[in-house]
C-alpha cells in the first residue's frame, strides 16, 4: 500500500538546481563572489610568489651581468667610445643576455655580433647598434672580444681575428678552450665564476627560508579561502531551511535535497573559482607592475609561466573542491532534518 | 514488517469492512520535547480516528499541542510514544523513503504561512510535488493548470507568490496540496493570516473540495467560521483531547465562543 518514493534522475536535480540558481540570481552572485574572493586572495598570493621569484631571478641575473662587465672593464679599461665584439656560439643564458644588454648600454661606439651557430642577437632596449659581421671582420679595431653562448668552445683560427684588435683581449663567459687563443700578448679573461662554499651555503639557506615563507603564505591563504567559502556555502544553505522543510513535506527525498545543494555548490564553486583566479592573477600583476614596472613584470611572468599555470589550476581546483566540501555538511544536515523542524526553523 | 502491519490493521476499531473507512487512527500519541529538567510535554496522549471524506476541525489555544498533533498525524514527525496509523499503516515502521512517498501522495499540506517557494511561479509550485512523484513535465503542467483553475487561480498561474494577495497565495498552496490527488488535506490554521472575508473564501474552498473530491480535510483552527463548515470538532487542551462535538450540537452564541 505504501511504496518507495521514486528516486528522481540526476537531470531533474540538475534542472531544479540550475533553475534555483537562475531565479535566485542575485543571491547566487553573492555566493559566487564569496568563493571568488577567497580564491582571488589565494591566487594573488600564489601569483605574487611566482612573480617575486621572477623578479628575484632577474635581479640576480642583472647583478651577475654587472659583475661580468666590471670584470671585463678592469682588463679592457673604459669601453666608452670603443668597439666590442661578441662571438656567439649558441643560445644565451639569462646572465649572458643581460651582459649583452649592459654592454650595449655602456657607451660603445659599435657592438659587433658574430653568430657561429646562427643565434640572433637578443633584443636590447637602447644603446649601441649591433653590427653583424663575419668572423674575419670580428676583431678589426675592437678593444675586447667576448665569447659567449651554450655552444662548444669555438674551434677557429684565432690569429687573424686577434691580429686586427686594438688590444688583444679575449673574454670567455664559459669554459676557456683547452688550447687558449693567441700568444704572450693576448690577455685571456674568464668571466664565469664558481661561487665560493660560503656563498653556496648562504644561497641554500636563503632558499630554505624562502620555501618556509612560501609554505606559510600558502597555509594562511588556504585558511582564509576555506573560511570564506564555507561561510558563503553555509549561509546559502541555512537561509533555505524553510524551503527545504516545505520540499520534504511535498515528498522530496533527503538524497534529492543533498544532490540539489551539491550540484549548486559545484556550479557556484566552478564559476567563482575561475573568476577569482583571474581576478587574483590580475591583481598581483597590477601590484607588481606598480612596483617594478611593466617590462620587468612581463619578463618575470613570462619566465614563471609554467608555475603560474600550475598555481592557477591548483587555485581553481581548490575552489571547486572546497565549495563542494563546504556544502556537504550543511546540505546533509538540512536534508536529514525532520520536516516539522525545518518548517519551524526561523533561520 | 508486513506481518506487524497486518497485525496492527486487525486491531483497528474501524478496520476494513467496518462502518466507515478510517484514514487516520492515532492511539495514545505522546510527544516530549527536550530531556531531563527541560522536558516539555507537547502531547500527553491523544487518541483519535479520522474517517474518510470527513471535514474535521481541531480547536485549541496556542501551545495546546495542536500543531504537534498535526505534525504527528501528517507524518512530519514521529511520536515519542503511541501509534499513528495512516491508511492502516503504522508510520513508525516506515523508512524515510516510504515516508516521502506518503507525504507526496497521501497527504496535502496547507500551512498558516502558506510556505510557497518564493522563487517559483504558482504553476511551478504546484508542479513541484508532481515532479517529486516522477510525473512527466508536460503532464504535470497540464494537471497543475487544471488544479489552479479549480481553486480559482488560473489567471495567476505565471505569477510569483510575492505578486499575489494572501488569499491568492493560500489558494495556490491549496492547489499544491491537491497536486498528487491526496486522500487527506492537512490544514494548519489556514485562515490565521488572512482577513475575515478571504478566510471565509478559503473555508468555502476547502469545504467545496471536501464535498466534490471527497478528500478528507483536517484543519486546525481558532476560527469559528471553520467550525460551522466541519462535520466534527475536537478540542485539545494541554496536550489532551478534551471534547468532541458536531457543529449542530454547539451553541455558537454562547460565551464559550466569544
Amino acid at each position: 500500500m505504501i511504496k518507495e518514493q521514486v528516486q528522481l534522475p540526476l537531470h531533474v536535480a540538475l534542472t531544479v538546481a540550475m533553475q534555483g540558481i537562475r531565479i535566485r540570481f542575485g543571491r547566487s552572485v553573492v555566493t559566487i563572489l564569496g568563493v571568488a574572493l577567497g580564491i582571488a586572495f589565494l591566487m594573488a598570493m600564489l601569483a605574487g610568489m611566482a612573480l617575486n621569484r621572477g623578479v628575484a631571478g632577474e635581479d640576480r641575473a642583472r647583478a651577475e651581468a654587472r659583475r661580468m662587465l666590471n670584470f671585463l672593464t678592469v682588463e679592457s679599461g673604459s669601453l666608452d667610445g670603443k668597439t666590442a665584439s661578441i662571438i656567439c656560439t649558441g643560445p644565451l643564458d639569462p646572465f649572458e643576455e643581460r651582459l649583452v644588454g649592459q654592454l650595449s648600454a655602456a657607451g660603445l661606439e659599435e657592438l659587433r655580433w658574430t653568430a657561429l651557430a646562427g643565434t640572433p642577437p637578443p633584443a636590447v632596449s637602447s644603446g649601441a647598434p649591433f653590427r653583424q659581421t663575419y668572423l674575419s671582420g670580428a676583431g678589426d679595431g675592437a678593444s675586447a672580444l667576448i665569447v659567449m653562448g651554450a655552444g662548444p668552445p669555438p674551434d677557429i683560427v684565432w690569429e687573424p681575428v686577434l691580429a686586427g684588435m686594438r688590444k688583444q683581449l679575449a673574454a670567455f663567459t664559459r669554459a676557456i678552450p683547452a688550447s687558449p687563443p693567441g700568444d704572450a700578448h693576448t690577455t685571456i679573461v674568464s668571466l664565469s665564476r664558481e661561487p665560493s662554499a660560503d656563498e653556496r651555503e648562504r644561497a641554500a639557506a636563503e632558499k630554505r627560508r624562502a620555501a618556509a615563507r612560501q609554505l606559510w603564505v600558502i597555509v594562511i591563504s588556504l585558511a582564509v579561502t576555506v573560511i570564506g567559502i564555507s561561510n558563503a556555502m553555509l549561509m546559502s544553505v541555512t537561509e533555505r531551511f524553510r524551503e527545504i522543510g516545505t520540499m520534504k513535506c511535498l515528498g522530496a527525498l533527503s538524497s534529492f535535497i543533498r544532490m540539489l545543494f551539491l550540484i549548486e555548490s559545484a556550479f557556484v564553486g566552478a564559476v567563482g573559482s575561475v573568476a577569482g583566479c583571474a581576478a587574483g592573477a590580475l591583481f598581483a600583476a597590477l601590484a607588481y607592475t606598480g612596483i617594478y614596472g611593466l617590462a620587468l613584470t612581463t619578463r618575470s611572468a613570462y619566465g614563471q609561466l609554467s608555475s603560474l599555470a600550475l598555481y592557477a589550476a591548483a587555485a581553481v581546483a581548490a575552489g571547486m573542491v572546497l565549495s563542494v566540501v563546504a556544502a556537504i555538511y550543511p546540505a546533509s544536515v538540512a536534508s536529514r532534518m525532520v520536516p516539522a523542524n525545518a518548517l519551524r526553523s526561523n533561520v | 514488517m508486513a506481518l506487524s502491519r497486518e497485525h496492527h490493521a486487525a486491531l483497528f476499531e474501524c478496520a476494513p469492512g467496518g462502518e466507515r473507512p478510517c484514514v487516520i487512527h492515532a492511539v495514545d500519541v505522546k510527544k516530549i520535547y527536550g530531556a531531563g529538567e527541560n522536558q516539555t510535554f507537547a502531547l500527553r496522549g491523544a487518541t483519535l480516528d479520522v474517517y474518510k471524506g470527513e471535514y474535521l476541525s481541531i480547536m485549541g489555544p496556542s501551545g495546546s499541542g495542536k500543531s504537534t498533533l498535526f505534525n504527528m498525524i501528517g507524518a512530519l514527525q514521529k511520536p515519542t510514544d503511541g501509534r499513528v496509523y495512516i491508511d492502516q499503516v503504522d508510520i513508525a515502521h516506515l523508512d524515510h523513503n516510504e515516508l516521502a512517498w506518503l507525504r507526496c501522495r497521501k497527504i496535502g499540506y496547507v500551512f498558516q504561512t502558506f510556505n510557497l517557494i518564493q522563487v517559483m511561479t504558482c504553476l511551478e509550485n504546484v508542479m513541484l510535488p508532481m515532479s517529486f512523484a516522477g510525473m512527466e513535465t508536460d503532464a504535470a503542467r497540464e494537471k497543475a493548470v487544471t488544479i489552479l483553475k479549480l481553486v480559482g487561480l488560473g489567471h495567476r498561474a505565471l505569477h510569483k507568490p510575492a505578486e499575489l494577495s494572501g488569499g491568492q497565495q493560500q489558494r495556490c498552496a491549496i492547489a499544491r496540496a491537491l497536486a498528487n490527488s491526496p486522500e487527506i488535506i492537512l490544514a494548519d490554521e489556514p485562515t490565521a493570516n488572512l482577513d475575515q472575508r478571504t478566510g471565509q473564501e478559503m473555508i468555502d474552498l476547502l469545504s467545496h473540495l471536501n464535498k466534490t473530491l471527497n478528500v478528507t480535510v483536517i484543519s486546525a483552527t481558532h476560527d469559528l467560521k471553520m467550525l460551522q463548515s466541519s462535520h466534527r470538532i475536537l478540542w485539545i487542551e494541554d496536550g489532551r483531547i478534551v471534547k468532541s462535538a458536531k457543529p449542530e450540537e454547539l451553541d455558537f452564541s454562547s460565551s464559550e465562543f466569544h
